[in-house]
């Protein structure tokens, strides 16, 4: 409205929001005119939201370190395990081994192809009265001895008795002539054995003998 | 700008028909607003109800069963096998155990069409990764497999996703295996059994079918015992292969199977068969078994047999050479069955050892004639003579003072006909018929050991209450169960039986120990120890069934050292060709029974030998 219209209306001095002009009563309410209301301070919200987010890269990493620790053991328990398994399969490896070399057989037929022979007199120590009775004799070359009982035929394993490498202790004491009665015995042990098949058609496969 | 409320203009619309309702413009739309609203959410509703419902069947009744079948899906359950028990003797050697093994397994469609792969390998002293082709993959697989090239890729190559490659691994080719690390090959755990020991023991032990169920000897009787109880686990699985923590999760321990501890001492084993074995192909003979039995606990120290099968490989040897013959063949005894005929007119009081019998060349009783395997003349002979000599004429005359059934009982009462339960399979009882039963040769023949059968170790038994004292105890093979932790449980011995007196057993004894001394058996003679034997050849029944004897039973038994007897050794040979006779054992027995003395470090008798006179005055 233009400064000069504005003047032709008579409107009282110091009208104020909400006054109604007493002509108008009866007509229309006039609408009241706007004006910028101070409002109240607002509430910081900000450090509220970060302690949330605290909160929960607290936690999310509480539970990350969590799952850390226990994978780790975890791991060292598979480690662990893995280690005993293999410690026992070794084990078993070096117990087969030594009842290989145990097994009556091969000890005699060790023996024979050492050139031992089977005794032929004995005697007695007698503790309580400390004497010795029987009389030493010098081993003597008998006749062959007779049957040979097979080695064990476990699969796998070395099925005929080792012949003595270099490195052996006993290698002083073996004959020098290798007899012809030790040689029946010492041919059973050494004869290259048939691949060991146990009944399927894949060889078992054969002990590598340190020194071969 | 002041605004009142809008006037509506009114619109001229269609001419009003007649009798036509008038609506009010507002309250129609809001009608329609409010019906389309009630519409929309009771179609809503009627959804929500039908997926409500839907749900109540699924999550509540479980129709259909989708939750159990959900359940299986995710179930999982695995075998945790049971470690079978191993056989070990009363050292602790062990004659079986079970040993881990792998088979290597090929996923063959994988493999195929993986041409190259990559593989961590130290090059330079660095590791990086290398490829490896296929073809290198195969070659490199087949060195350690040590199988030939073609049949690695045969095995390798198609379509099966389950191909056994090589079976029986140890593992440390396993190892090697898996380093290669090759595409589609894995490995699998198996458990063997391996027996250390082969043939020594060989029969005793047994052998399993098929790795599984025991099928001859102690593997087959104690079966039950060494396989234990397998575990179970069963454990939620998810459709990736990770097991789901919060799931189900039982686990049932398997019970590994219980050791089984023998009274055999490996090493006489091995001495006895070796010994027993020379003899038998020396002589030619059908088949022979040795027995050495402890005469005071009845524990079997060694029991071989020829031909004796490796549990490793048991089809290298005849069907009929499997079992243990020292037990389950039974045969005529012959004359060792004397001793028992001395022990039971001595105890019923009807002779002495040193009585007096006048001998005919060839002794006639109820139109039977019974002749000695020696021409002699009329001579006078005692008890003790007659055993020493081995005479069935002297035999006849002394039995004869025992009615028919005193005969059957003391047989039965020595344990003929009886058999010896050490738990190996088809023990033989032995036959002996009812004395109602035996015709007029019978009743004498039975005196010394003919018309009556029984095994070795009936024999050996008999011979042990004469040893022990006149107490019989029944002979132990088990000694005892040992737990997987460890606690030994040792098998009670089996009641004790008086068979005769002591003094009676005294007097059976110088009896024995005067025919190695002064009677025919002085090739049982072992230095330092006094030995008391009796020998045996006795006539073999034809096997087949024709009717007559075949051959010869030639056996010897022996105890020492008699001052106070500690092993009882039998040798038996079946059918030798060559000499027949018992004695003839007298060296494998002198052997086998050194031996025993030997390793148990008995100490030299002392004191004099008996010798009681073989002639009367």
């Amino acid at each position: 409205m233009s400064t000069a219209a504005a003047k032709n209306l008579t409107f009282a001095p110091g009208r104020r929001a909400g006054e109604v002009d007493p002509r108008l009563t009866g007509a229309r309410k006039a609408r009241t005119p706007l004006s910028v209301v101070r409002s109240a301070p607002r509430k910081r919200r900000a450090p509220f939201v970060v302690l949330c987010f605290g909160l929960l890269a607290v936690a999310l990493i509480a539970v990350l370190v969590l799952n850390i620790s226990v994978s780790t053991a975890q791991y060292q328990l598979v480690t662990l395990r893995s280690d005993q398994t293999a410690l026992t399969k070794q084990n078993q490896d070096l117990t087969q081994q030594v009842q290989n070399f145990q097994a009556p057989q091969n000890l005699a037929a060790k023996a024979s192809e050492l050139g031992m022979v089977a005794s032929t007199g004995k005697g007695q120590i007698d503790l309580s009265t400390l004497t010795v009775s029987g009389a030493a004799k010098p081993a003597a070359k008998g006749d062959s001895a007779g049957a040979v009982i097979a080695a064990p035929a476990v699969p796998g394993q070395l099925n005929v008795v080792p012949p003595a490498s270099t490195n052996e202790p006993l290698e002083s004491r073996k004959p020098v002539v290798e007899e012809a009665a030790a040689a029946p015995a010492k041919k059973a042990a050494v004869a290259k054995p048939a691949p060991v098949l146990n009944g399927g058609t894949i060889p078992a496969p054969a002990q590598k003998v340190p020194g071969q | 700008m002041a605004q009142g409320k809008a006037t509506r203009q009114r619109v001229p619309g269609p001419p009003k028909k007649a009798g036509a309702p008038k609506k009010a413009g507002p309250p129609k739309k809001a009608a329609n607003a409010t019906k389309r609203l009630r519409l929309g959410l009771s179609i809503m509703l009627a959804l929500l109800l039908v997926v409500g419902g839907k749900l109540f069947l699924v999550q509540g009744l479980d129709v259909g069963g989708m939750a159990e079948a959900a359940l299986s899906n995710r179930l999982r359950p695995t075998v945790l096998p049971a470690e079978r028990g191993s056989i070990v003797d009363a050292n602790g050697t062990v004659l079986a155990n079970s040993v881990i093994r792998y088979n290597i397994t090929v996923d063959q469609a994988v493999n195929t069409k993986t041409e190259s792969f990559k593989r961590l390998e130290t090059v330079n002293g660095e590791e990086e990764l290398v490829t490896v082709s296929r073809d290198q993959g195969i070659s490199e697989l087949a060195a350690v497999l040590g199988m030939k090239v073609e049949d690695v890729r045969d095995s390798l190559t198609g379509t099966k996703t389950y191909y056994i490659v090589a079976k029986d691994l140890k593992p440390d080719v396993e190892d090697r295996v898996s380093k290669l690390q090759i595409p589609g090959v894995f490995s699998e755990g198996t458990s063997k059994r391996v027996y250390p020991n082969g043939s020594v023991a060989g029969g005793i032990v047994g052998f399993l079918e098929n790795g599984d169920r025991g099928l001859a000897g102690l593997e087959q009787t104690q079966d039950a015992i060494l396989r234990g109880a397998d575990g179970k686990r069963v454990f939620e699985i998810g459709a990736d292969g990770l097991r789901i923590p919060v799931g189900v999760d039982e686990l049932t321990p398997a019970q590994d199977g219980k050791d089984v501890k023998l009274t055999l001492n490996s090493d006489l084993q091995y001495f006895a068969q070796q010994a027993i074995q020379s003899q038998t192909d020396k002589l030619s003979a059908e088949w022979g078994t040795i027995i050495v039995s402890d005469a005071k606990t009845g524990d079997i120290l060694a029991m071989a047999d020829t031909n004796a099968p490796d549990p490793n490989d048991p089809g290298k040897v005849a069907a009929k050479d499997r079992g243990v013959r020292a037990v389950t063949a039974a045969y005529e005894p012959g004359s060792v069955q004397k001793m028992i005929t001395a022990a039971a007119v001595i105890e019923e009081g009807k002779a002495k050892p040193l009585d007096t019998f006048v001998i005919p060349p060839s002794y006639v009783v109820d139109g039977q004639q019974f002749d000695d395997s020696f021409n002699h003349g009329t001579e006078k002979r005692t008890l003790a003579g007659i055993l020493g000599w081995s005479m069935n004429t002297g035999t006849v005359m002394a039995g004869e003072r025992l009615t028919k059934q005193q005969r059957y009982d003391w047989l039965r009462k020595f344990g003929i006909g009886e058999a010896p339960e050490i738990g190996l399979p088809a023990e033989a009882k032995g036959i002996l018929t009812p004395p109602d039963q035996w015709d007029g040769r019978q009743q004498y023949t039975v005196l010394f050991g003919q018309g009556v059968s029984q095994s070795t170790l009936q024999t050996v038994r008999a011979y042990q209450s004469i040893a022990n004292g006149g107490v019989m105890l029944q002979p132990r093979l088990i000694d005892s169960y040992i737990n997987p932790d460890g606690t030994e449980e040792k098998v009670p011995a089996k009641p004790a039986r008086t068979v005769v007196s002591k003094e009676t057993a005294k007097q059976v004894r110088d009896i024995l120990e005067s025919a190695v001394t002064e009677g025919q058996i002085k090739e049982a003679a072992i230095d330092g120890y006094r030995v008391g034997a009796k020998t045996g050849t006795s006539q073999s029944p034809c096997d087949d069934g024709t009717a007559g004897f075949c051959g010869y039973t030639a056996s010897m038994v022996g105890m020492a050292p008699m001052d106070d007897p500690r092993f009882i050794v039998e040798v038996v040979l079946q059918r030798p060709k060559g000499s027949i006779y018992g004695i003839t054992n007298g060296p494998i027995f002198r052997s086998v029974m050194s031996q025993a003395l030997r390793t148990y470090n008995v100490p030299p008798s002392k004191g004099q030998p008996v010798r009681l006179p073989q002639f009367a005055k």
